[in-house]
C-alpha cells in the first residue's frame, strides 16, 4: 500500500455524498450525485469514479466509514457512524470556532451543540414530518414552477413575503397555491415559504442552545434564501462552509483517517 | 437472536400464570360480586375490601399493544370518531368495546360500576364517560387535585371527602358495606406487595444490573392489577428471592454491562424487546425507571386516619406532581443508580407524562451533567414508530456516551 487513502461515505435520502482524504487529512476529491433508488449503487460508482480520478485502486483505501440512512446498505464500510457525529466532526474540522451545527438534508434536519473539543453535547433531528427540510423546498418550488436552484434567489427579491401558517409541507403547498392564485407575487410566495422553513428549523435548534458560531450544512445550505431567512430570525450570522453537502461525508472520511491511519 | 440478548427469569411463567389466572377468573361466574373497571392510579385497597373485583383497562392497553393487536383496535375507535390523537389505551380499550371481536380474549368483561381517578391523567374522564355510556354503568370520578408546590392540607381533605364519597357511592350501587377490618388488612397487603416491588427495583442499583426495563415493565402487571393481593405478594416474594441471587452472583440482565441508563415514561409496548436491544446492541442497560416506580407509595397505617393515608398515597403520584417535582425525581434516581445518560419516551399518548420533557431534560443534563435522549414514539400505537429514525437517534446517543467514557 503505497499511498493510502481514507473514505467517507454519506448516504442520504436525496443524494449521495464521498469524500476522500490523504495521510494528512488533505482532501484529495469529492463528489455528490443522487442517490437514485436506495442509494448503494449511486455510492459505488461515485466511489470508483473518484478513485480513478485520483488515479487510487480501491485496495489503497485504508479505512472507509459510512453515515447517512443508507449506511447499513454499503457492504465494504468498516464502520457505520451517525450523520449526528459526522456532522459535528465535519464542521468542527472546517472552522473550530463552531459551537452549532444545523443541517438541513433532504428529509431531516438536526441540530447539534459542540463543545470547544468538537465532542456533541447535544442534538436534536425532527420527528415524523418534512416541514423543516430539503423536500419542503422541492415540493414548494415545484409548486411555484421555479428550479430548485433559483428559488433561494427569487425568494431574496420580495419585499412584502406572505405569511404560511401551515406547518405541514402538503397543507403548506396548498396555502402557496392559493395565494398565487390571489395574485400575489410569486417571490413574496417565496419568500414566505422560506421563513416558514427557517421558524421551523430554529425550533429545533432551540431545543440545544443555538449558541455562536453557528454552521449551516447540508444540501439547503446552497439556499441563499434560507440562510438570509435564518440569519435574520436568530440575530445570528449563519456560516456556510464551501460544500456543505459533503461535511457529513467529509466527517466520516475523518472518523476513517482516525481509526486507520495505523 | 432478540432472545439471546434477553436473559429470562425463572418467575417468567409463574408471572404468566398468575396474569393469566386474573383474566380467567373475571370471567368466571362471580356469584354476586360486581365488577368494576378502574384506571391505574385508583384506590383499589377499598374495592377489594368491599368485595368487588377490580380489572385494569390500562394493564389490557398494554397487554393488547405487546401482542400487537392494539392498532386494528385503535382503529375500530377511529371509525367512530375518536381523534388519532387521543391516548392509545383510550382507543385501544374504546375499539375492544364497539368491536369486541376484534379484541384479545374477546375484550374485558362488561362493567357493574367504573372508578376513573384523573391523579394520572384527564383522559380518563372523558374515557370512561364513554364507557359508562355505551354499557349504561355508573360511573364515579375522584378527583385529586394538581399538586403545583405541597400538598395541602385543604386538598388532603377534599380527597378524603372525595374518597368518603366514592365508598357511599359504591355501597349505593353495589348494596356492599366497607369494613375497616377488611380495609386494613387489603392496605396491609398492598403495602406489603408495594414494598416487595421497591427492594427489586432497589436492587438494580447492584452492577452489573439483574434486570433491564424489559424486565420491570413484563413484572410491573401484579403490582398495578393485583396489589393487595395473596398472590401478588407471594410472586414479588420469588421475584425478589431470584433478583437478589442474580445479584449474588454478579448475573447482569444483559451480556455486558458498560452503559447504566433511566428510562422516562411508560414503555413501547409493540416494540418492547425489540426496541431495548437496540441499546443492548451497545452494552446499554436500563437499571431504573420512572414509570414502574409510580407504584411504590406505600399507604401510611396506624399513626394518622387511614383514609388520609389512602389519599396522601394517590394524590401524591408522581405524574399527579409539578415539572419541579419530577425532575428532582430523576436527578435523585440518576444519582442512587449511577446512571450515565437518560432517555425520554415522548409518548403521543400520554400527555401530562410527556409534556415538559423538553424542559426537565435541560434541567438534569445542567444539574447533573448526564445527557438525555427524546424518542418520539407510542405506547400501544406501533404507526407511530419509525424504527430507522429512532435508530439513528439511538446510535447518536450512545456515540456521545462513547465520546464521554
Amino acid at each position: 500500500m503505497t499511498k493510502p487513502c481514507f473514505l467517507g461515505v454519506d448516504i442520504g435520502s436525496l443524494t449521495v455524498k464521498a469524500v476522500l482524504l490523504d495521510a494528512g487529512q488533505r482532501l484529495l476529491t469529492r463528489g455528490v450525485v443522487p442517490a437514485g433508488y436506495g442509494g448503494q449503487e449511486a455510492a459505488e460508482a461515485l466511489v470508483a469514479r473518484l478513485l480513478r480520478e485520483c488515479g487510487l485502486t480501491p485496495d489503497e483505501i485504508a479505512y472507509t466509514v459510512v453515515t447517512g440512512y443508507g449506511r447499513v446498505r454499503f457492504a465494504t464500510a468498516d464502520e457505520e457512524v451517525s450523520e449526528i457525529s459526522c456532522h459535528a466532526r465535519g464542521a468542527f474540522h472546517l472552522c473550530p470556532a463552531v459551537r452549532t451545527v444545523i443541517d438541513i438534508g433532504g428529509q431531516d434536519s438536526k441540530a447539534m451543540r459542540l463543545d470547544a473539543q468538537g465532542r456533541v453535547v447535544d442534538f436534536a433531528m425532527n420527528d415524523k414530518c418534512a416541514a423543516g427540510t430539503g423536500r419542503f423546498l422541492e415540493v414548494m418550488a415545484a409548486a411555484l414552477d421555479v428550479p430548485i436552484e433559483q428559488f433561494g434567489a427569487l425568494a431574496l427579491q420580495s419585499e412584502h413575503p406572505v405569511a404560511i401558517s401551515s406547518t405541514c409541507t402538503v397543507f403548506a403547498e396548498s396555502e402557496a397555491i392559493s395565494h398565487i392564485a390571489r395574485g400575489v407575487a410569486k417571490q413574496d410566495v417565496a419568500a414566505g415559504l422560506h421563513q416558514a422553513i427557517a421558524s421551523r428549523v430554529l425550533g429545533l435548534a432551540a431545543r440545544v442552545g443555538l449558541e455562536a458560531e453557528v454552521m449551516l450544512t447540508g444540501g439547503v445550505a446552497l439556499n441563499v434564501g434560507v440562510v438570509a431567512a435564518l440569519s435574520r430570525q436568530s440575530n445570528q450570522r449563519i456560516t456556510v462552509p464551501a460544500d456543505p453537502q459533503t461535511v457529513g461525508a467529509l466527517g466520516a472520511a475523518l472518523y476513517a483517517w482516525h481509526k486507520g491511519r495505523r | 437472536m432478540a432472545e439471546k440478548r434477553y436473559k429470562k427469569l425463572k418467575t417468567a411463567a409463574e408471572l404468566q400464570r398468575l396474569m393469566q389466572w386474573h383474566y380467567t377468573r373475571i370471567r368466571l361466574p362471580r356469584l354476586g360480586r360486581p365488577l368494576a373497571w378502574v384506571t391505574s392510579g385508583a384506590p383499589v385497597e377499598i374495592l377489594r375490601a368491599m368485595g368487588v373485583i377490580a380489572v385494569y383497562p390500562e394493564n389490557y392497553g398494554a397487554l393488547c399493544g405487546a401482542r400487537r393487536e392494539a392498532v386494528s383496535l385503535c382503529e375500530a375507535a377511529e371509525a367512530q370518531g375518536y381523534s388519532p390523537d387521543l391516548c392509545s389505551y383510550a382507543r385501544t380499550s374504546l375499539g375492544s368495546v364497539f368491536q369486541s371481536e376484534r379484541a384479545p380474549m374477546g375484550g374485558l368483561p362488561q362493567p357493574d360500576l367504573l372508578i376513573a381517578c384523573n391523579n394520572i391523567c384527564g383522559t380518563v374522564i372523558k374515557w370512561y364517560e364513554a364507557v359508562a355510556a355505551h354499557y349504561e354503568v355508573p360511573l364515579f370520578i375522584l378527583d385529586t387535585p394538581f399538586i403545583h408546590g405541597a400538598f395541602e392540607p385543604h386538598a388532603l381533605a377534599y380527597v378524603v371527602a372525595q374518597l368518603e364519597a366514592m365508598i357511599r357511592f359504591v355501597e349505593r350501587t353495589t348494596g356492599r358495606r366497607l369494613s375497616m377490618k377488611r380495609l386494613e388488612r387489603t392496605v396491609r397487603l398492598a403495602n406489603e406487595t408495594v414494598q416487595l416491588w421497591s427492594e427489586i427495583r432497589a436492587l438494580c442499583k447492584a452492577r452489573p444490573s439483574p434486570l433491564n426495563a424489559p424486565d420491570l415493565f413484563v413484572n410491573m402487571a401484579p403490582i398495578v392489577v393485583l396489589r393487595g393481593t395473596e398472590g401478588a405478594v407471594r410472586f414479588y416474594r420469588h421475584l425478589k428471592a431470584e433478583v437478589e441471587m442474580r445479584v449474588k452472583n454478579g448475573i447482569g440482565a444483559i451480556p455486558k454491562e458498560k452503559y447504566r441508563l433511566l428510562w422516562d415514561n411508560i414503555a413501547i409496548w409493540h416494540h418492547l424487546y425489540r426496541f431495548y436491544n437496540y441499546f443492548v446492541d451497545y452494552d446499554a442497560c436500563f437499571v431504573v425507571d420512572t414509570y414502574t416506580g409510580g407504584w411504590s407509595q406505600e399507604i401510611p397505617e396506624g399513626q394518622s386516619e387511614l383514609m388520609e393515608g389512602i389519599a396522601t398515597a394517590y394524590a401524591t403520584v408522581f405524574l399527579n406532581q409539578s415539572l419541579e417535582y419530577r425532575s428532582h425525581l430523576m436527578e435523585r434516581l440518576i444519582r442512587e443508580y449511577d446512571v450515565d445518560g437518560f432517555v425520554m419516551h415522548c409518548n403521543r399518548s400520554c400527555k401530562p407524562y410527556s409534556l415538559g420533557q423538553y424542559a426537565i431534560r435541560r434541567r438534569i443534563t445542567e444539574g447533573t451533567g448526564v445527557p438525555g435522549l427524546i424518542i418520539e414514539s407510542d405506547m400501544c400505537d406501533a404507526r407511530a414508530f419509525a424504527a430507522e429514525a429512532v435508530k439513528t437517534r439511538i446510535q447518536a446517543f450512545m456515540e456521545t456516551l462513547a465520546e464521554r467514557k
